[in-house]
């Protein structure tokens, strides 16, 4: 209020001048602080997807629990009921896929459509958009970390032989997947402001991503048909070492193969500069496109 | 004065303006629409589409707005009034010139169109507040001032998708005026609201003012602009057509206004009458 008697905001002051084009490096310093900065904007937006989520369904945000459930349902008849080629404790073979999954396909529909969604708030109002993406992303989080209620459930209830310590280190493998889908959600949602293409190519594109990868199958299945040159590019794939890692950790209680993941995250790293960059570098004609 | 007697850090001195803008030009490149795909964009690079690729929404603006000032934008629609405002709230980046803006600023542009309906009126304050990059305990306290100025009610903790068009624009206004602006920019001020919440509005922009805060509005209500603000500005096509005082400007504006409607009627007449020659020999 005006007779509150502070006259001390935090608005931003500001000064537009067209000056030179700002490096690579200051617009990637730039946008790590732009999300650094507004970081309670992002959990707002967090939580008010949460909500939009929860309300208009009978089942509200028990869906998050139930989904993944029906979801390994529908893969255990295919595979192992129908084909009859699932392995050992099939149901929560495929569950450690399931989990990771929905929630990196989520954080890039969601991803994809943030800056776009926004439209009118973008028009009225200057702030980081870099936020957007990162909100989506961070949303997918807590989607999974309600999967753990299930998984939980499914271990203790009918695989408690399986049971071990190495399921701790879920958090250490979400890491790396977290870096790795935040950089493909920014990039996709600078790129869907110029071609809204990119939703329709995602949709079946994370579908054919999910079947080559060794999610409702083993790697060592396919290592076992392809060698050479060929087993070396699709082990590039970063979700043959993700979906493996979440494998070892719950499924096999072994510890994941830390080189490989490292080195996922170390390109995952490079990708998310790379994306931060490209975003920042189009972000000042969204108001104009959109 | 409270205000000089708290003193007003939050204004730098060492400029006497508010606003500086210098020889502004606003460009929008057509080949970039929202409607564009990777077919059109594939068409486009095959056979380079007719006609004109850009287009200028505003050229050659100057204009200087010191503190205490409230100027009016009118002029007839796609003149580039938005857009300037949108320059000024930093939305976008001018394309030539200069644009300096002083101190902290405000721009819940049309108001309320930015809320998220889905959630309630108190949580749309805080999202709004972090959207402006305001401190959460800074807008924590401003919160019950907004609520009170908007005079929902009970409604504060409904959805604003339940609101009426009029609950949203005092809720917007009462957030962009509540935020303690340097320079306060609103979109079609005051296109709803009630008469008692109008005269609300009125007297906090004249508070604003009073309190040497610089004010940018667009608006389609010439009784505002003679009323309320010290300068007005016209634009059309992207220029300026006139600048000054508030009374002389919008006289300008009303004759042209009026000259164009008389010059579309004749057009539209002669139309007509073509038509009616065209088809007359047949029938």
């Amino acid at each position: 209020m005006l007779r509150s008697g502070r006259m001390s905001t935090s608005l931003p002051a500001r000064s537009v001048r067209i000056a030179r084009r700002p490096g690579p490096v200051d617009l990637i310093v730039e946008g790590i602080r732009d999300i650094w900065s507004r970081r309670r904007l992002a959990r707002y937006l967090v939580r008010a997807d949460m909500q939009r989520h929860g309300a208009d369904t009978l089942l509200g945000n028990v869906w998050w629990v139930v989904d993944p459930l029906l979801q390994m349902a529908v893969y255990v008849i295919l595979v192992s009921v129908i084909f009859q080629i699932g392995g050992d404790d099939y149901p929560l073979f495929v569950f450690c896929a399931i989990l990771p999954w929905k929630w990196f396909s989520t954080a890039i529909n969601d991803g994809i459509t943030s800056v776009t969604s926004r439209e009118r708030i973008i028009k009225q109002v200057s702030f980081p958009k870099l936020v957007l993406p990162v909100a989506a992303t961070v949303g997918g989080v807590v989607n999974f970390a309600f999967g753990m209620i299930p998984l939980t459930a499914l271990i203790v209830l009918f695989y408690s032989d399986r049971l071990s310590s190495t399921i701790l280190l879920i958090p250490l493998v979400a890491i790396v997947q977290f870096v790795f889908t935040l950089a493909l959600s920014i990039a996709a949602a600078a790129i869907n402001v110029f071609f809204r293409d990119v939703g329709n190519v995602a949709r079946h594109a994370l579908r054919m991503w999910f079947y080559l990868s060794p999610g409702l199958y083993a790697f060592d299945s396919v290592a076992g048909r392809i060698d050479g040159i060929l087993l070396d590019l699709y082990r590039l794939n970063p979700w043959v070492t993700l979906f493996e890692a979440y494998r070892n950790v719950i499924y096999d209680g072994r510890t994941p193969d830390f080189e490989a993941l490292g080195f996922v995250l170390v390109a995952s790293a490079v990708l998310l500069v790379l994306a931060i960059y490209l975003f920042k570098r189009v972000e000042p004609s969204f108001a104009k496109v959109l | 004065m409270r205000f000089f007697s708290r003193g007003p850090a939050a204004i730098p001195v060492e400029r006497d303006y508010a606003i500086d803008v210098r020889d502004l030009g606003v460009r929008y490149n057509l080949r970039f629409t929202r409607q564009t795909t990777v077919r059109t964009s594939f068409k486009n690079l095959l056979h380079r589409p007719e006609g004109p690729t850009d287009f200028w929404a505003l050229r050659g603006v100057s204009f200087r707005l010191v503190h205490g000032e409230s100027l009016a934008v009118i002029g007839p629609n796609g003149a580039g009034k938005s857009t300037l405002l949108q320059v000024l709230a930093g939305i976008i980046q001018p394309n030539e010139g200069n644009v300096d803006v002083v101190g902290h600023i405000s721009s819940l542009l049309t108001l309320g169109a930015g809320f998220d309906v889905d959630l309630t009126g108190r949580e749309n304050i805080r999202l709004a507040g972090a959207f402006l990059g305001i401190d959460h305990r800074d807008m924590e306290r401003r919160l019950p001032g907004i609520v009170d100025f908007a005079e929902l009610g009970d409604f504060i903790d409904a959805p604003i998708k339940t609101y009426s068009s009029g609950m949203r624009a005092r809720l917007g206004f009462a957030i962009a005026t509540a935020v303690d602006p340097d320079v306060l920019i609103i979109d079609e001020v005051l296109a709803t609201g009630d008469a008692v919440f109008r005269a609300k509005s009125k007297q906090r922009i004249i508070e604003m003012t009073k309190a040497a805060k610089g004010i940018v509005l667009v608006t389609h209500d010439m009784t505002w602009v003679t009323e309320f603000c010290n300068r007005a500005m016209l634009l059309d096509r992207g220029h300026v057509v006139m600048e000054g005082a508030p009374a002389e400007v919008v006289a300008l504006h009303q004759e042209r206004s009026e000259q164009a409607r008389i010059e579309r009627e004749q057009e539209l007449a002669r139309r007509i009458a073509a038509v009616e020659r065209g088809t007359s020999p047949a029938g």
